[in-house]
């Protein structure tokens, strides 16, 4: 058969027309896209089924409840429990990437002596060793958990010390302490910002990370933001126009450093013109004096006095520990009363400060609850705990601690939490590598010490016996209404949260005997302070970087 | 019946905490590159201070978030994407981007007056071991496209999906909801269908203190912002957006 020119047109054009009804080459050009978009080097998220667990976050002091999206047994996305009634739903902004945080480089994944690779059980030998040479101190960063007890009860086995480095909210509260009889240590008391209608701020981030992330921010979203008369006033006293200050209902800009002076003022002011029944010593400082110290006028001061009075209760709230500020309260009538500062817990014990002078010790170890800024004030030899590595840190020993999720432990109640809770975070995903916490490792030195896992056990059915208080699950039960402790700790388990009930009476008995004469340096606040990881989330660090939203220090880049 | 979905941002609530913008990220699988600057990273949801201009005590300041406004006229990006890369979804109204079709020519981004498009200038990575973390939900995304909020279409496809095991045509509101606003601490981001007009955010959307950014553009952006304060609903003046921040932080 001969092919002609005519052939050639008539089947080009055939050609032409087939492609352009037969889906081939559309099928083609989209295979190609998608091929183009998945590169075999570009990293693929993982699969599995897909679950959502509940835990608690144990990155700092505040125990925030999470749902944890988990895909093939990995935890892939972070949400807040919206049934929780101590966090109502939320969470601070690093708790959003929290879950890449056991990925990070900088993750501790061996045992290190002076730098150089190391084991475990060299690390144990060397302590052994430590503690039959002299004696020793032990730091935790969340007194009152499970593993606070081993910890506590090694050091009191070995004639050692056990000290608490309190977190910032924590530490406002010390002042107290000396205020209120019998004596009420700091870290069982609270503040009852549900009742009160006036806060008056001396510098704390309220809306900036202080305290529970959910609980001042729902409460100020719902009675004072955007509003010109709102049902809680925030008063915020600073310097320059923070976050918070920015938001406060009113801000009262003062010089730098006169926090102090301001609260004299006031309070001679309050007491003056009776605008209080309570009766106290008062500073030497007159209203004239303060207004110099703070560059306000004489009547701002005493027009703001006035202006915290018209709404009570009155809180006064302070950035860091200020005995003025709690001077403030009591002329106020607001320590023990509803509104104000109230005690969250039974009487417990009084707790030695990590930052107090610790001489002749043979060795100091550092739970991993402890921020990594903390440096001991000693030459002993340091065993430090840690899931990160932060740098510039001089232990003699980094031992890598278990990360996020990695961890079966308990969660109490918060700092500056009104009321008390208990919680249990369940372990979630398998450590990558051998981890120890403090309290395992000490357990391993000596087996006669009851490991936390047992007494998580045995508080759950402590809890349950005395059948008070309520468990937030999936549904809300009362205590009473449980049929067996074993149902309690299931619940438990599933990271529900028991609260306890109300205290029936916020009274406390307190004297103030004269008006504290000087307060300790003012320390610049850091926003991740009581944040135990030596790092922040690698998303994090970048977005802060990128938006200029906030400065993210520069040893915690990823 | 069509939905058009929205938000109504209230500014007054929002303390520049960033809680959305992380939620975003980590939803959406967006790599923490290194490499990445201000000008060059990924930001689908970006926070930015205002303020008053004014000087010591009479200083005010604000935050707005500010993503892809869904723009439901004339969309800008979807007239000069010469791929059909971008086009207004006719039944839920989110302005899609597909990056298979992208060939990353960045007209887009010209031409969107909100500066809420970033191009994908590397390709996605991950310390070792942390591609584990990812969202299996969403696919990252190669270098040379162009990345923008798609009001988390994935959870919206799972919405779908669970309405559709359930044998209902409609999804449960409640299914549906961004990263974003789940993250909200002070529940200042308010999402919902603006076409119904029982829905909250479509009846927050005609308060008088609600407002929409460049509104002489008349580009009908879906993302309202809310505030009682006249300075910050000056942002909605021809001369304001986001560029305030340059001229007054």
């Amino acid at each position: 058969m001969k092919v002609t020119r005519r052939d050639l047109f008539v089947w080009g054009a055939g050609a032409a027309a087939g492609m352009v009804f037969s889906p081939v080459p559309w099928k083609l050009l989209d295979d190609v896209s998608i091929w183009t978009q998945n590169w075999p080097w570009i990293p693929q998220p993982p699969h599995g089924p897909i679950e959502v667990k509940q835990s608690f976050c144990t990155l700092c002091p505040q125990g925030c409840a999470m749902k944890v999206k988990m895909a093939g047994g990995c935890p892939v996305g972070v949400a807040g429990v919206s049934g929780n009634p101590v966090t109502r739903g939320a969470l601070c902004p690093l708790a959003f990437g929290v879950h890449q945080l056991n990925w990070h480089p900088q993750r501790l994944r061996a045992v290190r002596h002076k730098r150089v690779s190391s084991s475990w059980s060299e690390a144990r030998a060397a302590f052994a060793k430590a503690c039959g040479e002299g004696p020793i101190v032990i730091v935790d960063g969340r007194p009152g958990s499970a593993a606070s007890s081993v910890l506590a009860s090694f050091a009191e086995e070995q004639k050692g010390s056990y000290r608490v480095a309190l977190s910032l909210e924590t530490r406002a509260l010390l002042p107290y302490e000396a205020m209120v009889s019998p004596v009420i240590p700091a870290s069982a008391l609270g503040y009852d910002l549900e009742r009160a209608q006036t806060i008056v701020s001396f510098g704390a981030p309220l809306l900036d990370g202080w305290g529970i992330p959910g609980r001042f921010t729902r409460l100020w979203s719902e009675r004072a933001a955007g509003m010109s008369e709102p049902q809680l006033r925030l008063i915020q006293i600073e310097d320059s126009l923070s976050r918070t200050a920015t938001r406060a209902w009113r801000w009262v800009a003062i010089r730098p450093g006169s926090k102090n002076a301001l609260a004299a003022g006031l309070a001679r002011v309050l007491v003056e013109e009776h605008l209080v029944s309570a009766r106290g010593p008062l500073s030497a400082l007159t209203v004239s004096d303060a207004a110099l110290q703070t560059n306000l006028s004489e009547s701002a001061i005493r027009d703001l006095a006035r202006t915290m009075v018209a709404k009570p209760p009155v809180l006064a709230i302070a950035g860091d520990e200020r005995p003025e500020i709690a001077a403030l309260n009591f002329i106020l009538g607001s320590v023990g009363s509803p509104g104000g500062i109230v005690r969250r817990s039974k009487p417990t014990e009084k707790y030695e400060l990590a930052n107090a002078a610790i001489p002749n010790a043979r060795a100091v170890l550092i739970d991993a609850s402890v921020p990594w800024d903390y440096a001991p004030p000693t030459d002993a030899e340091i065993f430090r705990f840690a899931a990160w590595d932060g740098g510039s840190n001089r232990a003699d020993w980094l031992l890598p601690a278990p990360g996020f999720l990695e961890e079966f432990t308990d969660v109490n109640s918060a700092p500056t939490s009104a009321v008390e809770t208990y919680g249990v975070a369940p372990q979630l995903t398998k450590p990558m590598f051998e981890i120890h916490s403090a309290a395992q490792f000490l357990s391993a030195i000596d087996s006669s010490f009851t490991n936390p896992e047992t007494i998580i056990h045995q508080r759950c059915a402590d809890l349950f016996r005395e059948r008070a208080g309520t468990v937030y699950g999936q549904e809300i039960m009362p205590v009473a209404e449980l049929d067996s402790a074993q149902k309690f700790e299931a619940e438990l388990s599933k990271a529900a949260l028991w609260v306890a009930d109300a205290p029936k009476s916020a009274s406390l008995l307190c004297e103030l005997k004269e008006w504290p004469s000087t307060s300790p340096a003012e320390s610049p606040r850091n926003w991740s302070a009581a944040w135990a990881a030596a790092v922040l989330p690698p998303l994090a660090t970048k977005l802060y970087r990128e938006s200029s939203l906030r400065e993210a220090p520069d040893r915690r880049t990823a | 019946m069509s939905a058009r979905y929205g938000m109504v941002i209230d500014l007054d609530r929002c303390t520049g905490c960033g809680a959305c913008m992380l939620a975003c990220a980590a939803e959406n699988n967006v790599p923490s590159l290194p490499q990445a600057s201000a000008r060059t990273g990924l930001t689908p949801m970006l926070v930015r201070k205002i303020s008053n201009g004014g000087e010591g005590s009479e200083r005010r300041e604000a935050f707005i978030p500010i993503l892809c406004m869904h723009c439901e006229h004339e969309t800008p990006c979807v007239h000069v994407c010469p791929q059909q890369a971008v086009e207004v979804d006719k039944a839920t109204g989110i302005v899609m981007q597909m990056p298979q079709r992208c060939l990353g020519c960045r007209y887009c981004m010209t031409a969107c007056p909100y500066h809420a498009r970033y191009f994908n200038w590397w390709d996605p990575a991950w310390p070792k071991g942390m591609e584990k973390s990812l969202n299996p939900g969403v696919a990252v995304r190669m270098r040379g496209v162009v990345e923008k909020c798609n009001l988390c279409h994935a959870r919206l496809h799972a919405a779908k999906e669970k309405a559709a095991a359930a044998g209902k045509r409609e999804i449960d509101p409640a299914d549906y909801i961004p990263a974003c606003v789940e993250a909200c601490p002070t529940a200042a981001i308010h999402f919902g269908n603006l076409a119904d007009p029982r829905d909250p955010v479509s009846q927050q959307s005609h308060s008088p203190d609600a407002f929409r950014l460049l509104e002489h553009l008349d580009t009908q952006p879906k993302v309202y912002y809310k505030s009682k304060e006249p300075w910050v609903r000056a942002l909605s003046e021809p001369n304001s957006g986001p560029s305030m921040e340059a001229k007054h932080v």
